[in-house]
């Protein structure tokens, strides 16, 4: 039998996994489909930041206000996600400091609370900022977990009765004669095998894969993808998020998160045919480390882990197909009042603080053209991870690894398994990740790979990028599913995978790291290219 | 301090010079930061694992490779000559015919000389026993059946798995970050030894051969061949992730052979000066000897690779940090790397340049009393050719037999 769906969500980032969750919460029988892992596009390749919405105060004031709303709403819903560490807008001798007053005033008709605090004193709340400031404007700004987020989302839309399928790729939009989308083909890209899924609505939320989902549909949405890189430090030099106080440029923002902080990020127009395959510049990384020494001096004797890039879908207004007045804000596509393909609906354009708005929108459209009136309440229920109250935590031990998977995963820490020694051994010993933490994810949370394993527990993300918790990890995969050859091949690919970040900034510690870990798993191993396509 | 020869660098080069030399004569300091690659041995050394015939192999390296330097008529001798100085050292290899080793993760990789008691596959890829018991210690992350089984399964073997463990060994589990493989090897000596051996004489009941993580003798031999004798079947290791027991030990043994024989052996020390005088290395100073010139007629650098910190790249350029010698390598980082992980990576090439004594040069000039040895040396791949260990320890033959 044909299983039905009241809405098929494409796209297995945070807006589709906002979508899914809010359409789940709204009693739509929904299906998030994703063409890789969970966060493999832009949400997994951000800076993370909990924008206060001051930097976009000034130049756009509806993203500032929207911003500054679902940032007090995260704080709530997603507590486990966030951290709220406030923000710093400083002034530099070579920047004006008469924009100050400016930012200060947009700010405050934007609702974020801003307000300048002496040089001083901003040293002293935090002392790794560059001590030659002039100026410095304390504003809500935090740190978000994106990967964590998306997880809390997808785990409550499943709590909702939603279906998640991963690396499934869209490979056709299904319509009835009438032109009516009613459902999706798509392709497994393990198994190689073709399936339809059908539903009443299809909702767009694939970021900048949208673009071609669209054309599937036979619609054009005019976007233009906008490479930003970013460079990962190897420990937390800051503690606030620190950014400069003038008009939005390239690496001007220091995010703390977890146990890093990331400088970011450039912009840069790319062509569609390279969003797969973004790779970060020499050029690129030599301008992330100027502007970020400016912020935090500390950097230039800080060790860089990783250079990543992810691609924001920019959305040029329907009248302007050429891209000149691009929109940061919310695009909510009807694309059966837009262009006559009635069940099709585009949500993008936005930001990782706006998702849920986003949703909300998208759902809200949704429910109107189903004629379903159920209200939005995802601004008011909490995420699983967040909804306990400090009271009601599940007691967890003491030891740094209980309490870093209680970081990671809030009060569903208890549904982890910790009673034997072999439950609490370190799997991963930088990020302080157990044994039964990776067995929670393989059998929770959709872990097909050490890749996705990452970004469920941070194995492997770490100063020494999965040198020794890699094979860890693969060896209790290759338990779970029984199959050693697969999950060795996994390794293959998620030592390619950490190369790929590792390249653009292999000098230093960070080379000898590298060189260690291709001495272990190349040399010691026996592990390389041949082989693992022989045994495939 | 005056010596004969100074040896900046503990490792295998460096241990394998010091010894050549203290068994000539020679009056020889080692100076050591304490870090040795192996630490994270994969039980056996490589001669050119990449080539199923490695001498004929060679006759086709560029010039520039180290093995081209010492010349085939040398490289044959030495390596003949490798078993038994080893064995004279306490060290005892296999290595009479050609030969596979089983990795961690279950591949054959071939090899040159093995550490005894570690398992190995004949270059045919037969193995005299039918089923075999792989038992590992419960909760031992570090050492993963399932892939050893996938890949002797491939020579024939049958395989059942085993998990065992011991009230000594649960005590070390009781810590989340103590089941490694060194501190299991502390753990299985003595009583608790006897008591492991038990254990596994009683799982491995119907098979044939014994097949255990490397985690037993971290200090000596001894140990790994009284458990042999307390099991009735045959006991081969298979090695682990690093530490590496097997590698541990051969360095705790090397080290013990080069001060037995006479070696002076500064652990935990770094030079931190040179002093040259017209084309000379007269003497260095070290940061635990202070304003105390330590002098030599001959001087060594066996201070290793990027990861032991004999080569350091910075963003846009590569150098040797205790002297500032001359090396092989790019000044532009976009030349350093390829694209795959497993393709072959430029910056593995990179090291000192020599000439054919293997002398290098400071500002183009060779210095005529230092010799490098091991993988600070460039001009070769040790990963991709699979001959990291063959370079170290016949580079620091030769260079001992050039300088005595």
């Amino acid at each position: 039998m044909v299983q039905e769906y009241d809405v098929i969500v494409i796209g297995g980032g945070i807006t589709g996994a906002g979508v899914a969750r809010d359409a789940s919460m709204r009693g739509l029988k929904t299906l998030l489909v994703e063409r890789h892992d969970l966060t493999d596009g832009a949400t997994g390749r951000n800076h993370g930041l909990l924008h206060s919405g001051a930097r976009y105060a000034v130049t756009d004031s509806e993203s500032a206000s929207e911003c500054i709303r679902e940032n007090m709403i995260l704080r709530r819903i997603a507590s486990h996600c966030v951290e709220q560490t406030d923000g710093l807008f400083i002034t530099l001798p070579e920047d004006d400091l008469g924009y100050q007053a400016t930012f200060i005033e947009s700010c405050r008709k934007a609702g974020i609370n801003a307000f300048a605090i002496d040089p001083k004193e901003a040293i002293r709340l935090e002392p790794s900022v560059n001590k030659s400031l002039i100026g410095a404007v304390r504003v809500p700004d935090g740190a978000v977990d994106p990967f964590r987020l998306t997880i809390a989302n997808v785990v409550d839309a499943q709590l909702h009765g939603a279906d998640v399928l991963t690396y499934k790729q869209v490979t056709s939009i299904l319509k009835d004669d009438s032109g009516r989308v009613t459902g999706i083909g798509v392709t497994d890209l393990h198994t190689k095998q073709q399936t339809k899924y059908y539903s009443k609505i299809v909702i767009n939320a694939a970021g900048i894969w949208g673009h071609g989902i669209a054309q599937m549909a036979g619609a054009q949405v005019n976007m233009f993808p906008a490479k930003g890189a970013l460079l990962i430090f190897g420990h937390r030099v800051n503690n606030m998020v620190l950014n400069r106080c003038r008009k939005p440029a390239d690496a001007d923002i220091l995010v703390p998160g977890d146990t890093i902080c990331l400088i970011g990020t450039t912009s840069s127009r790319v062509p569609f045919e390279e969003v797969d395959n973004m790779n970060v510049t020499p050029q690129e990384v030599e301008v992330l480390m100027r502007e970020g020494e400016k912020l935090a001096p500390s950097l230039a004797s800080t060790r860089i882990l990783r250079a990543y890039a992810g691609v924001r879908p920019l959305v040029a207004a329907d009248n302007d197909p050429s891209g000149r007045s691009i929109s940061r804000g919310i695009v909510c596509l009807d694309h059966e009042t837009r262009d006559g393909i009635p069940g099709f609906i585009t949500i993008t354009g936005g930001k990782l603080m706006t998702y849920r708005l986003m949703a909300e929108w998208a759902v809200d459209l949704a429910c109107k053209k189903l004629g379903v009136d159920r209200k939005c309440e995802t601004a008011e229920v909490c995420l699983p991870g967040s909804s306990a109250t400090p009271q009601e935590q599940p007691r967890v031990g003491t030891t740094i690894g209980q309490r870093a998977a209680r970081g990671r995963h809030g009060e569903r820490t208890s549904q982890i398994s910790l009673s034997s020694d072999t439950d609490r051994s370190i799997v991963c010993e930088c990020e302080e990740v157990s044994v039964g933490e990776v067995n929670y994810a393989i059998e929770k949370l959709g872990v097909t790979g050490l890749v996705d394993m990452r970004r469920r527990t941070r194995v492997g993300m770490g100063t020494c990028q999965g040198e020794l918790c890699a094979c860890r990890a693969a060896g209790l995969l290759a338990k779970a599913d029984g199959c050693a050859r697969k999950a060795i091949s996994n390794v293959a690919d998620f030592l390619n995978e950490r190369w790929k970040g590792i390249r653009p900034i292999a000098w230093g510690e960070t080379l000898c790291e590298a060189q260690f870990t291709s001495w272990i798993y190349e040399g010691v191993c026996g592990l390389n290219d041949s082989q693992e396509k022989r045994i495939q | 301090m005056k010596f004969d020869t100074i040896i900046i660098g503990g490792g295998l080069a460096g241990l394998t010079a010091g010894i050549s030399l203290v068994n000539k004569g020679q009056k020889t300091l080692i100076v050591s930061s304490g870090q040795s690659a192996l630490h994270f041995f994969s039980g056996s050394f490589e001669l050119l694992s990449s080539s199923d015939n490695p001498f004929d192999a060679m006759k086709s390296l560029p010039v520039s490779h180290p093995y081209s330097k010492i010349g085939k008529d040398n490289i044959l001798r030495l390596a003949g000559s490798a078993v038994p100085f080893f064995k004279s050292a306490g060290v005892t290899l296999s290595g009479e015919s050609s030969h596979k080793r089983v990795t961690p993760m279950g591949f054959l990789k071939n090899a040159w000389l093995t550490s005894d008691g570690l398992l190995t596959v004949p270059a045919d890829g037969t193995l005299p026993w039918k089923k075999a018991a792989v038992v590992n210690i419960s909760g031992f992350l570090d050492f993963h059946s399932p892939f050893v089984c996938a890949g002797l399964e491939k020579c024939g073997l049958e395989c059942r798995e085993f998990a065992v463990t011991l009230p000594e060994l649960e005590k070390l589990r009781h810590n989340p970050t103590e089941m490694r493989s060194t501190n299991i090897a502390k753990t299985l000596t003595g009583e608790v030894l006897d008591k492991f051996a038990a254990e596994i004489e009683r799982v491995s009941a119907g098979c044939d051969v014994v097949i255990l993580p490397a985690v037993v003798g971290i200090q000596d031999e001894s140990e790994c061949k009284r458990l042999c004798s307390l099991v009735s079947r045959p006991v081969k290791m298979v090695a682990t992730f690093p530490p590496s027991v097997p590698g541990i030990r051969i360095q705790v043994q090397l080290k013990r052979q080069f001060c037995a024989a006479g070696g002076t052996f500064m652990l935990g020390d770094t030079v931190t000066e040179g002093v040259f005088e017209g084309g000379l290395l007269k003497g260095i100073y070290t940061r635990n000897h202070g304003d105390t010139l330590l002098t030599a007629d001959n001087f060594v650098i066996a201070s290793g690779s990027f990861f032991s910190h004999g080569l350091v790249a910075e963003r846009n350029r590569v150098y040797e940090p205790v002297f500032g010698l001359d090396v092989l390598a790019s000044d532009e980082r976009g030349e350093w790397f390829a694209t795959d992980i497993f393709e072959n990576q430029p910056y593995m090439s990179f090291g000192l340049s020599v000439d054919n004594e293997f002398r290098p040069s400071l500002g183009g000039v060779t210095i005529g009393n230092l010799r490098a040895v091991g993988s600070v040396l460039g001009g070769f791949n040790p990963l991709k050719e699979g001959c990291g260990a063959g370079v170290a320890i016949l580079t620091a033959m030769r260079v001992a037999e050039l300088i005595s």
